[in-house]
């Protein structure tokens, strides 16, 4: 995830939660340059290693098994970075996210991108630079597109208070129109 | 490794949190590596319940290797190339520090069940003397284990500015009941021995030897993993010919008899039941008005906190806990619970994840 406009969306010294915060880099660049209060959440060894050279506070967990051990810890936001798509409950994560932080950082690889659906015409499942993984290596089970996804926090009375779609190259799209075909990932901003 | 052995003797009087007071105490202790010149890389490592302050190298009877050489040593986890590593015997304990085996001043008799009580926040306080006299401003590290652990996370709590990081392995800022309980089974078996003679068997010249190593092999079951046991002894039957009594049929009795007899030949009864209360008595929010956050938002150090799959006597919940504590309080906390068969005794041996996350952590 690009932090330029998670800058805008995250506020100096809050408390934030990355779920799924890999080697930390994230969360040490807003510590660094927001002065967060920062803890990731990881379950992989190596990076949870990493964080501790990264000088980032983690907490070995599996997201599978559900985030309410991270309720009312007092985060004033939490970041899902392309990581909800791995989930087995990706729904009843989002139920609880607002339980964890008062505002989210989701960010969703979009399946409705029109190269992954030239991919899908040629009759494979999509692999590019984005989704390196074949489908039997894939970490991404719960497949969705922008449509899908901006339906289901509708559903879940989830607002969606800000969104951006990113091209292939991480960069913001002009307008947000016809999005579910022109963007490679849909990020967003939700509150209660 | 260069490696020292000494005693500290402290002669202004010393005050327990029970408020007795003892005229002077001696603490053993062992050092390894060499102090820099601005002793900007100290470590204190603090002994479980049975541990002493022989923590790396060969121990004084020169037969075995210290409870956490696996851990500290040229390159090792606690690299003792870098780092000055302080290790110290409790207070209360049995091997060289003041203890109920000590004399008194007063009666001229050894202490026996008149020690006072210790605890935790005891020990942390009486290395902080040492620390003072070693002209050490700020460790660069406090670790332990079980009983060690709950010691770094005092030190945290109570010396926040003499302390960077703090490393709290399989141990918890509450002891729970299944805890109380297993001591106090052990504490009985102890009591219930005909030479305990209500503590005094110093002199009434008895050993309650039988109690002890009965409670030993009862705390030792609750060190190991099922899966440990199962691998390491499955059903076998102790060969005819090398079985420790003549009642013994499997392996695991043999060992537990065993180890048992060795333990109860050098181990202090009092003391056994001295360390056991101070841990069933550990409950850091006490010491807050029973307020874990006021304890903890004391913190200024790092802390990693490290739990083991196989640990049933500190199961990993209680270090997820202390850590959720943490983030509530803001603390720079870390939690990861390694994978480990050897159950509660895991925190001893040097996994090589294990042994990464340390020196990492030291390092960052």
């Amino acid at each position: 995830m690009d932090s330029a406009y998670l800058n805008n969306w995250i506020k100096d010294e809050s408390k934030v939660i990355d779920l799924g915060c890999g080697d930390g880099s994230l969360l040490r660049d807003l510590m660094n340059t927001k002065s967060v209060n920062g803890f990731g959440v990881e379950n992989d060894l190596e990076k949870i290693k990493k964080c501790i050279e990264n000088n980032v506070p983690v907490i070995q967990h599996d997201l599978d098994d559900g985030l309410k051990d991270f309720k009312h810890l007092g985060f004033d936001a939490a970041i899902m970075a392309s990581s909800i798509q791995c989930l087995r409950n990706p729904k009843s994560a989002l139920i609880d996210l607002l339980d964890v932080a008062t505002t989210c950082v989701v960010s969703i690889p979009n399946f409705g991108y029109w190269k992954i659906r030239l991919l899908m015409m040629a009759g494979r499942m999509p692999v590019s630079s984005r989704l390196p993984s074949k489908w039997y290596e894939t970490k991404n089970i719960h497949l969705c597109t922008i449509k899908d996804f901006e339906e289901l926090c509708a559903e879940l009375n989830l607002k969606i208070l800000e969104k951006i779609y990113l091209d292939d190259h991480g960069r913001s799209l002009k307008k947000l129109k016809r999005g579910n075909l022109l963007a490679a990932e849909g990020v967003y901003l939700i509150g209660a | 490794m260069k490696k020292n052995s000494a005693v500290f003797k402290s002669d202004v009087n010393f005050k327990f949190a029970s408020n007795k007071m003892l005229p002077s105490i001696e603490l053993v202790y062992e050092t390894y590596g060499e102090i820099n010149a601005d002793k900007t890389n100290a470590v204190l490592v603090c002994h479980a319940f049975s541990g002493s302050h022989e923590a790396a190298g060969l121990t004084s009877d020169g037969n075995k290797t210290g409870w956490w050489d696996e851990i500290i040593g040229p390159g090792k986890a606690i690299d003792t190339e870098k780092y000055f590593v302080v290790s110290v015997n409790n207070l209360g304990s049995c091997y060289g520090s003041s203890g109920p085996k000590s004399i008194s001043m007063e009666t001229n008799e050894p202490y026996g069940s008149k020690f006072p009580d210790v605890c935790v926040l005891d020990w942390v306080n009486s290395q902080k003397l040492l620390m003072d006299e070693l002209e050490i401003g700020c460790w660069e590290m406090v670790a332990g284990g079980s009983l060690g652990g709950m010691q770094a996370l005092q030190w945290a709590v109570s010396y926040p500015e003499k302390i960077k990081r703090a490393a709290i392995i399989a141990a918890t800022a509450q002891t729970s009941p299944q805890n109380i309980a297993l001591n106090e089974v052990a504490r009985q078996i102890i009591r219930k021995d005909s030479s305990f003679n209500n503590g005094e068997y110093i002199t009434h010249n008895t050993t309650p030897k039988e109690g002890l190593k009965t409670a030993r092999m009862l705390g030792h079951i609750t060190y190991l993993s099922e899966t440990n046991i199962q691998r390491r002894f499955g059903r076998k039957k102790q060969a005819p010919g090398t079985k420790v009594a003549e009642e013994v049929n499997f392996e695991i009795e043999n060992y537990l008899q065993y180890k048992g007899d060795q333990f109860s030949e050098f181990f202090d009864a009092n003391s056994y039941i001295l360390m056991t209360k101070a841990m069933d008595e550990y409950n850091l929010a006490d010491q807050f008005e029973g307020s874990m956050s006021k304890a903890l938002e004391r913190i200024k150090s790092k802390l990693l906190i490290i739990s083991f799959t196989s640990d049933w006597l500190f199961p990993s919940w209680h270090s997820r806990r202390l850590q959720k504590d943490c983030i509530l309080s803001d603390v720079e906390s870390s939690f990861i619970e390694l994978e480990g068969s050897y159950g509660h005794d895991s925190f001893l041996f040097a996994s090589p994840e294990y042994s990464k996350i340390l020196k990492t952590f030291l390092s960052s």
